[in-house]
């Protein structure tokens, strides 16, 4: 064979295989659509099966909506409750860290409390309020032993949740043991809608264990006025 | 000769590197972006007593304000605006007065006729808490109560700004 006929061989030979390749690629397109959703349809089913990957079931409905199954494949709506249930477990789970988060910050906040005012020098005052209908408080200024420790202005809201039972604890401190005065001084509406300023006095004994005392504010209703006491829970 | 041309160009230096000292310690100003907005309780001029976190869910519009302040005084009128346009979306807009006398300050608001609550800071420790070295100043606290925009003073087009911060928050 001389080289002009070992030329024409050469690509008569490689002409063929480029048809063949061709031919091969093109049956290949043919037949790629039908695998793929049935390759979809199980991803989708083993990522519902997963308990907690997110990103899993995020794709999964993704995946099934992108290529519709061939009948053959278990429509979506058969999936639901799978993905519904991981869904629910997920929620679950972040439910139960929110909860060991708030009982970690509760008993960090306890701790705390019990390091900065420990019982032997802890003195609190509480607010409570019953009735209400001839007081509006604003403020309260609390001194003990002459000594301005704490000063509050109530919103409306606030006033609101005294006026439904709730309590407030508007001083917590540390005082020595012995003897001490405590002055409160109640600012709001009167009756009328007057200014009204009162004040309550307390002379308490501060033991070794912690002291709680409580500022009462009660309606007097035979002489239409609000009664301000301070009293100590013993 | 070179060492002289030298001991010039370190001398320069030294004097250059000196000034950019000067002009960048005034400038450091804390600042509260992405912090959580301090929260305050305040009396308002209707006699109310208003605290920032109970609104927390809303968008919050902040501005520090002084009677003597002639920025303020152009501010007012626009913020009025922003606060009668978007207050039904769910913007809360709140001046803090840090003027010492309140009777004044409160005579001043109320002859601006303001569609929004003014409080007193008469003893100025929300303006402290909050950094607030020049009047007016503006803050944007979204709706989860984090401090997302800060404006010092008042110009012509701030306003737009905030506008477009806001709508950007309301949309959170």
């Amino acid at each position: 064979m001389n080289s002009k006929n070992r030329l024409v061989w050469v690509t008569w030979r490689a002409g063929l295989l480029a048809c063949a390749w061709a031919a091969a690629s093109l049956t290949a397109g043919a037949q790629a659509p039908a695998p793929a959703p049935a390759a979809a349809a199980p991803g989708a089913t083993s990522a519902a099966a997963a308990p907690t990957a997110t990103a899993a079931t995020a794709t999964a409905p993704a995946a099934a909506t992108a290529e519709p199954p061939p009948p053959s494949v278990p429509a979506p709506a058969a999936e639901a409750p799978g993905t519904n249930g991981d869904v629910r477990s997920l929620d679950q789970e972040v439910q139960g860290a929110k909860k060991d988060v708030i009982d970690l910050n509760k008993d960090l906040f306890v701790l705390e409390e019990e390091l900065l005012f420990p019982a032997n020098t802890q003195v609190a005052v509480f607010v409570s309020m019953d009735v209400g209908t001839f007081f509006a408080l604003d403020s309260i200024t609390i001194k003990i032993d002459n000594k301005e420790v704490a000063n509050y202005l109530y919103t409306a809201r606030e006033a609101d949740a005294l006026l439904k039972g709730g309590v407030h604890r508007i001083y917590l401190g540390n005082q020595k043991v012995g003897k001490h005065e405590l002055v409160a001084f109640f600012t709001g509406k009167g009756p009328a809608e007057r200014d009204y300023r009162r004040g309550a006095t307390l002379e308490f004994d501060k033991g070794v264990g912690a002291k709680y005392l409580e500022l009462k504010i009660t309606d007097k209703v035979p002489k239409h006025q609000p009664e301000f006491s301070v009293k100590d829970w013993e | 000769m070179a060492l002289r041309y030298r001991s010039i160009f370190i001398g320069f230096g030294l004097a250059l590197m000196a000034m950019c000292a000067s002009t960048a310690a005034p400038a450091a100003v804390p600042s509260l972006l992405d912090k959580d907005a301090p929260d305050f309780v305040l009396k308002g001029l209707d006699g109310r007593n208003l605290r920032l976190s109970e609104f927390r869910g809303q968008v919050v519009l902040l501005n520090f304000w002084a009677r003597w302040a002639g920025d303020s005084r152009k501010e007012m009128p626009a913020l009025d605006r922003i606060n009668t346009t978007y207050a039904r979306a769910g913007l809360v807009v709140l001046g803090v007065s840090v003027d010492d006398d309140e009777r004044r300050a409160g005579e001043f608001a109320g002859s601006m006729h303001l569609s929004y609550p003014i409080l007193f800071d008469t003893d100025e420790t929300v303006g402290r808490d909050y950094a607030v070295q020049k009047m007016p100043m503006t803050i944007l606290v979204d709706r989860a109560g984090v401090v997302r925009y800060q404006n010092v003073g008042f110009k012509r087009g701030d306003e737009d700004a905030y506008l477009d911060k806001l709508r950007e928050l309301l949309r959170e």
